[in-house]
């Protein structure tokens, strides 16, 4: 039987804290929410030219997660990837002036309201993990396998 | 304290490493002049952060043997100044990483070390660059007045005021020093005051002074910044700037805070060349 599997490809931004958070809300997702359904693909790694993570998006559904409307998550999935099954713009859950608060948050110094906003757009990537059937997974997984030979 | 640094972590989220990376990328800027760069958004504001990377010396840190930040400097054709990858930092100082994302005891413990090791070794660093040669293999055009011989560095990494002092620059650090003019003019140099460790000095500030038995001397900084170490070999050996102003007798190397303006108001060899030769001629006819 197929391990149904979602890949989260987070931004992994230092500009603003729709970066942090969406960092942060991506693991707990990973960690807490939905261990079992979904793998994390490193952004940078996704970049520099990783095949797997870059098959595993092509073979597997996959969403973006990023912190503001430059969606660089979602836009280098696409272009190495192709389509995507859902994208998230945390600045839209956040509200545009928090995601692009340019102070940098260590985790120790997180207060209550960045928790809330942890929270809240971890929320909104379960939603979406739901909302993927494993019907789009069928579909893209006679595409090919993740080991990158097809 | 690391200063001056842009740093590039890999800022992976696959594993603990990347995530060591960027919490030590941000430990680096709390409390100092580091700029952190941005591995996914480089991509796309490329002109910033070469910007950054061109002022500072870069210092680059993987997560694992991935190496994707060091691709990414590689392809961006940016000088690393130093790096380090995580998982190799680990296994030197005999510290597991879990497999986890979350930083816990260990992984904390880790970051200090290499926090203190970096430090260190930038002071280290600040030590013994009293014994390093010199900062690049200078070359000399020489002019020859009466008994008296010129010699002037023509490479583009030097340049000079009109006050006869000069500064190679290399990366985000200057060293400076006083022209074969001054040390020809003053002739044997028998005191060396330097600058302190740490001083802010202005473009065309005094950043220490030489004294001769003909006079004294202040050297004009040709460029602003922070002194970061001293010739100290100097103070005991000022008859080192007689013997070669240049590679010897260089005064301080100073942490450049605004090269791109100070360089608006600095000559290259070209011109500082034509300025020393009127003078000596003045001079000496």
């Amino acid at each position: 039987m197929s391990v149904f599997k979602v890949g989260v490809l987070s931004c992994s931004g230092e500009e603003c804290l729709g970066g942090t958070i969406s960092r942060l809300a991506t693991r707990k997702v990973l960690e807490e929410l939905k261990v079992v359904e979904t793998v994390t693909l490193c952004l940078p790694l996704y970049l520099a030219g990783g095949k797997e993570e870059r098959n595993f998006a092509k073979v597997f559904p996959t969403i973006s997660v990023d912190g503001c409307d430059k969606l660089c998550a979602k836009r280098s999935t696409e272009k190495y990837s192709g389509k995507i099954s859902g994208f998230i713009d945390v600045s839209k859950i956040i509200g545009s002036e928090n995601a692009l608060n340019t102070t940098i948050v260590r985790n120790k110094d997180l207060t209550d309201e960045h928790l809330q906003m942890v929270d809240k757009v971890a929320g909104e990537i379960v939603k979406m993990i739901g909302s993927i059937s494993s019907d789009s997974f069928s579909e893209k997984s006679f595409r090919g396998c993740s080991c990158g030979n097809e | 304290m690391v200063e001056n640094y842009a740093i590039l972590p890999c800022n992976g989220l696959d594993k603990c490493a990347g995530v060591i990376s960027r919490e030590l990328a941000i430990r680096l800027c709390e409390n100092a002049k580091n700029e952190i760069i941005c591995p996914v958004y480089y991509r796309v504001a490329e002109a910033k952060y070469n910007k950054i990377a061109g002022g500072h010396s870069l210092l680059v840190i993987d997560g694992c043997q991935t190496r994707c930040a060091s691709k990414l400097a590689a392809e961006k054709n940016l000088k690393i100044s130093q790096k380090l990858t995580i998982t190799e930092e680990a296994k030197n100082h005999n510290i597991e990483l879990k497999s986890n994302l979350r930083l816990l005891e260990n992984e904390n413990a880790l970051i200090e070390i290499i926090l203190s090791d970096l430090n260190n070794a930038q002071d280290q660093g600040r030590r013994s660059s009293v014994e390093t040669s010199s900062l690049i293999n200078f070359e000399y055009e020489t002019y020859q007045n009466s008994k008296f011989i010129f010699r002037v560095p023509k490479n583009p990494e030097v340049y000079f005021n009109e006050n006869d002092c000069w500064a190679c620059v290399v990366g985000n650090r200057a060293r400076i020093g006083v022209t074969d003019f001054v040390q020809q003019n003053l002739s044997d140099i028998l005191y060396f005051t330097p600058p302190e460790i740490d001083a802010e000095i202005d473009q065309f500030g005094e950043v220490g002074e030489i004294e001769s038995s003909k006079s004294v001397f202040e050297l004009i900084s040709p460029v602003s910044g922070k002194v970061i170490s001293i010739n100290e070999t100097l103070v005991q050996k000022p008859e080192l700037i007689n013997e070669n102003p240049y590679e010897l007798g260089w005064f301080a190397e100073i942490g450049l805070t605004d090269f791109e303006s100070d360089k608006e108001l600095l000559i290259g060899f070209d011109k500082y060349f034509e300025i020393m030769k009127t003078k000596v001629e003045e001079i000496n006819g």
